[in-house]
């Protein structure tokens, strides 16, 4: 992503992120955030690394498209 | 060579990206974390710009789109403020925003006010005209009888050293509406806001404190956690409602009052939170913490955020407590309780 693409595009990209995070993603977002809930008083890394490598990979796909 | 140099500079704008979540570190040398005292917490130069660029995007139309929270607090600030039966000559604001309070002014409650903002953009926002009837400053008011009018005045200043601005016992009221979660040695200015303030002088502020975002503070400490494996500060700690009271006590105010009040407002996901936290100059400014933050967490923390706090609408709430104190300066006309054992009235017969 080069800088001056980015700032040529009418959204910025964190405003595409935003959107797909919590709409284009919301299911996979979701699963990933109900792993997390579950057991939110003992974190540790890469407990939810499953759900989150699902969410990312959905994030991935949709940031490629071009609006 | 100017021309070419602009056109160095240009070209190396365009190449920073349009906006930042993590602010920009900007400190300047006295805010080093291992070299100041224990009271440094937050970065006040990058705090300054954060607060600059707020006010300077699109001409202050962002800024003034976000004034919703300062607005409603300014209100019920205000309430504490009429319920005061005195009226004042000339009040000072301290850490006045463009001047949410003084605003709300009566020209029979207070004929003058000394907006004080670190922020000189901030601070100038607002043209004189959008304050109680005032048209252009002093010169005119007097032009004008100033019978109905409350008098702007602005200085640039820090409120953390107040008396560089303002002669010791000189104020007659000093009232601070949402600046004092910014400064870094609240017991000092505290201090030094009794010392500004002439004898019975009253203090009236209110500050963010206690449970203010603790939602987006445990989302993405949640989403460090578990996406990098350790933490770093992204909210402000805040002043506990309990401590303020000993605060004031320990500054020498009398009289106090505190008492604190939720705000909670709702919002479609943690993104627009974030938008608005950085449009009303409310990015982060703690010493220490990371310039960048990985789109990752951020995306990370977004879905625990509305799975842990989200409302069932699908949109995410936002708790604001703030805390309001009054204190007064230590007077010879102030009540005081009587000396120990000089009752006359022995309770056991009145119970």
């Amino acid at each position: 992503m080069s800088a001056t693409g980015a700032a040529s595009k009418p959204a910025r990209p964190i405003a595409r992120l935003a959107y797909h995070s919590t709409v284009t993603c919301a299911a996979q977002a979701s699963v990933y955030g109900k792993c997390i809930t579950a057991s939110y008083l003992d974190v540790s890394k890469d407990m939810c690394s499953a759900e989150f490598a699902k969410f990312k990979a959905c994030l991935r796909e949709s940031m490629k498209k071009r609006q | 060579m100017p021309l070419s140099l602009r056109h160095q500079l240009r070209s190396l704008a365009s190449r920073v990206p349009s906006r930042n979540y993590a602010a920009v570190s900007s400190s300047p040398s006295q805010t080093n974390p291992y070299t100041v005292g224990p009271y440094q917490v937050f970065d006040r130069n990058a705090k300054r710009l954060q607060r600059d660029r707020a006010v300077a995007r699109d001409g202050g139309d962002r800024s003034r789109t976000v004034d919703y929270i300062r607005d409603e607090i300014a209100e019920r600030m205000m309430e504490r403020f009429m319920d005061i039966k005195r009226s004042f000559n000339t009040v000072l604001d301290l850490g006045s925003g463009p001047g949410h309070f003084s605003k709300l002014l009566e020209s029979d409650k207070a004929k003058k006010t000394v907006m004080l903002e670190m922020s000189g953009k901030t601070l100038h926002r607002e043209p004189d005209s959008e304050f109680e009837g005032t048209s252009s400053g002093i010169q005119r008011v007097s032009n004008l009888n100033g019978q109905d009018i409350v008098q702007v005045e602005r200085i640039q200043g820090d409120e953390e050293n107040l008396l560089q601005h303002i002669e010791r016992e000189s104020q007659e009221a000093v009232l601070s509406c949402l600046s004092l979660h910014w400064v870094n040695d609240l017991p000092g200015v505290l201090v030094q806001i009794r010392e500004s303030l002439k004898p019975d002088g009253l203090f009236l502020g209110a500050m963010f404190g206690g449970d203010t975002l603790f939602e987006l503070r445990t989302s993405l400490q949640l989403a460090e956690a578990e996406r990098e494996g350790g933490l770093s500060p992204h909210v402000s700690p805040m002043t506990d409602t309990r401590d303020i009271s000993n605060l004031l006590g320990r500054a020498g105010f009398t009289l106090l009052t505190v008492d604190t009040d939720e705000v909670k407002v709702g919002y479609p996901s943690m993104w627009e939170l974030m938008e608005d936290l950085q449009d009303m100059g409310e990015s982060n400014a703690v010493i220490g913490r990371r310039a960048r933050i990985s789109p990752d967490t951020l995306a990370a923390a977004s879905a625990i955020y509305k799975e842990l706090h989200g409302n069932e609408d699908g949109s995410i709430p936002a708790t604001f407590q703030v805390i309001y104190m009054i204190g007064w300066k230590p007077a010879d006309s102030q009540p005081k309780p009587l000396e120990r054992g000089s009752g006359k009235v022995n309770l056991k017969e009145v119970l």
